[in-house]
């Protein structure tokens, strides 16, 4: 885990998740703004958990390995399930995306502020 | 579709299987983790743990369903999540020593930012608001 990444992730995910609720104020269906927003925000996770995953095969001993790993699962297949769900038409009831997509999106981006927290708290609990 | 039933999964009920799905996932998760590996240290909540993952699939389902026994599953699943957050936390607020913090229902879901105590009443309201008989 490199710590400057950690700060970045956690403000990108600040901000995706206001973006998020502000469309949802606004009235607005998710945009491709958000989707973009969401792909950088993946790649920048996708990073830290490919640095995160070379240290451990490297050595690097956990007290929960386990959890950690999947946590860091977690925190990269979120927020694309999240964002997936937000912006689909219901295909029951041929609804397409509203506002409350935008809230969906945010609530994935505070459940991965979540992970990425915890996962800090057992990378600092390293033998 | 019904006239005058909404479907559950409309405008902010995507929101609510969205915070249902993510409780589903890591409710599971963390009781799988606690099963497999300390187990023999609190087997009872541990069980309730990994109950209460599946309570929160099973509300997932049932809200983002669209069958005739979806409603029902959904409406069973967030009364058991209810009855299950309260008898839990009252219990860990009482007797804490037998019962280990690290469970979704602990202290009304204290870890889980009280959370799980506030969501089976907010299912409870949307599952009665998408009822029947609501004009927009």
């Amino acid at each position: 885990m490199i710590a400057a990444l950690e700060v970045v992730v956690l403000v990108a995910l600040g901000v995706l998740a206001v973006y998020g609720l502000v469309l949802t104020v606004l009235n607005r269906p998710p945009d491709r703004i958000s989707t973009i927003a969401v792909g950088v925000v993946v790649a920048l996770l996708v990073v830290q958990a490919a640095v995160a995953v070379v240290q451990v095969l490297g050595g690097v001993q956990l007290v929960e390995t386990s959890t950690f790993l999947i946590y860091l699962a977690v925190s990269i297949g979120v927020l694309p399930i999240a964002t997936q769900f937000a912006t689909a038409t219901d295909e029951n009831t041929g609804d397409g995306p509203t506002r409350w997509g935008g809230t969906v999106i945010a609530v994935g981006a505070i459940a991965v502020a979540v992970a990425v927290v915890r996962l800090q708290y057992l990378w600092d609990a390293r033998v | 579709m019904s006239d005058s039933v909404r479907a559950t999964s409309s405008g902010p009920g995507r929101v609510l299987i969205a915070v249902y799905g993510i409780f589903a996932l890591s409710a599971t998760a963390r009781a799988a983790v606690q099963i497999a590996s300390k187990f023999h240290e609190a087997p009872v909540a541990y069980l309730l743990s990994a109950l209460s993952g599946v309570v929160y699939i099973l509300a997932t389902i049932g809200l983002a369903g669209h069958r005739p026994w979806s409603r029902r599953l959904a409406w069973t699943a967030v009364v058991i999540e209810l009855v299950g957050v309260l008898a839990v936390g009252t219990f860990t607020v009482l007797d804490s020593g037998d019962f280990p913090d690290d469970t979704v229902w602990s202290v009304y879901g204290r870890g889980y930012g009280f959370i799980p105590l506030v969501l089976p009443l907010i299912g409870l309201w949307w599952l009665r608001r998408t009822r029947a008989n609501v004009r927009p």
